[in-house]
């Protein structure tokens, strides 16, 4: 634990990025940590995983966000500020993620940085994933629910398709870049 | 270096069999939205996403260690006569907060909270928050809602409403609640209450805390939780 006065004040650096701590309201106890994390653990937890796709990943950065998150908030933070807060380190947190891939910003390509978090995430998650599909082309939109929503492996998906398995992974590449220029067209 | 349909197979294969994907550096923007497309669509996989059980563990295990730490540290703000007794009630402390809210208005019928630390936990400066008309509320379905810190449910049986916490006593997830089961599901790890707020029967070796009460009232037909 850190003993110096930085530990308790009103800002979280995250590799350059500051994200303000909000301003207390009210004197409140320690039990604001407790609780925010047991009110908060898992919409935390599926907003993250729906963004990186794999548990380790969403496990990691969970824990990496609330371990932020306690070590430099004060004490007496009011619940209701703590909760926008935890999603803010949660995209900071998620920013920093994708750099380790991208050096650019990441946080810019991520076109749900700046919009409020849904409460419950996982219905959110399925519907943009439909909307998302229904932008591509039949053959890309076919590949992809394959591979993702059925779980077919490429040996499954090449029979399926009648396709050769260099060519599944092609279509898959073609499809997901596609799809990934429509999310990053879209603002 | 480019990106092409082997590699990007590669980190799809990782996410389908939820390993961690090999952190290499990608050569442009396209091949890191390529990437970010694959996770979105695996975590829209029926069944994915959800929290486990021993990770939930592991970080209440983190989370209480921290605060245990900070709270052995001198801090102005703090009251120390309540902390000793917040700290120690992992999922409990939820409840016990919640509970502490108040005792609900018209709630004479309930039980009281089984677990003694479910009770002590004390709220303040709270104050009243309009949540729903109480006309919207239909008879005896629970309705969720959301005010400032606290997820419940409103439960209205003639003139009467009273407020649960829609925090599941185990480990905290959000429940659901089934018009056709006619009980509260938590999507974790499928602990289910009754309308009453108590646990269903036999589910757990060590039975779970009821969900606590929240305080309720209704001003000029508007039902108005107390909270934080």
């Amino acid at each position: 634990m850190r003993e110096d006065e930085s530990a308790t004040t009103a800002a979280f650096a995250s590799r350059g990025k500051v994200v303000p701590l909000p301003r207390a309201d009210a004197p409140q106890d320690l039990n604001h940590l407790t609780w925010a994390y047991q009110t908060h653990v898992t919409a935390i937890y599926q907003y993250i995983y729906n963004r990186v796709g794999n548990r380790p990943d969403a496990e990691d950065l969970t824990a990496q966000v609330f371990m932020k998150a306690i070590n430099s908030m004060r004490s007496d933070v009011s619940v209701p500020e703590l909760r926008s807060w935890l999603y803010r380190v949660a995209q900071t947190t998620l920013a920093d993620h994708w750099r380790e891939y991208y050096a650019e910003d990441a946080a810019e390509l991520d076109d749900d940085v700046t919009r409020p978090p849904a409460a419950r995430e996982n219905p959110e998650a399925v519907q943009r994933v439909d909307a998302l599909l229904a932008t591509l082309p039949e053959s890309y939109r076919r590949v992809l629910e394959l591979r993702f929503l059925r779980g077919y492996s490429v040996r499954e998906t090449a029979q399926e398709l009648d396709l050769s398995e260099t060519n599944v992974k092609v279509l898959q590449f073609r499809a997901l870049n596609r799809a990934g220029r429509e999310r990053g067209g879209r603002s | 270096m480019n990106d092409d349909p082997e590699q990007l197979d590669k980190y799809v294969e990782d996410l389908l069999q939820d390993r961690k994907p090999e952190r290499t550096p990608l050569p442009d923007e396209d091949a890191l939205r390529a990437r970010q497309t694959a996770a979105m669509l695996r975590a829209a996989k029926p069944g994915a996403g959800l929290p486990s059980k021993e990770f939930l563990e592991r970080m209440q295990g983190s989370i209480r260690d921290l605060v245990d730490e900070r709270s052995a540290r001198p801090q102005p703000a703090a009251r120390p006569s309540r902390r000793a007794l917040l700290i120690t009630g992992g999922a409990g402390v939820a409840a016990g907060i919640a509970a502490g809210v108040a005792a609900a208005v018209g709630l004479d019928r309930l039980p009281k909270p089984s677990a003694p630390s479910s009770s002590q936990a004390l709220v303040e400066n709270g104050s009243w928050k309009p949540v729903k008309a109480v006309a919207d509320l239909p008879e005896g379905t629970p309705v969720a809602f959301r005010s400032g810190a606290i997820e419940g449910f409103l439960i209205r049986n003639g003139d009467e409403v009273r407020g649960l916490s829609a925090v599941c006593t185990h480990m905290g997830c959000i429940l659901n609640y089934s018009k056709l089961r006619s009980k509260f599901e938590c999507p974790c790890h499928g602990a289910t209450f009754e309308i009453t707020g108590l646990p269903t029967r036999d589910q757990y070796d060590t039975p779970l805390p009821r969900l606590p009460s929240l305080s309720v009232r209704i001003q000029r037909g508007q039902v108005e939780v107390y909270t934080v």
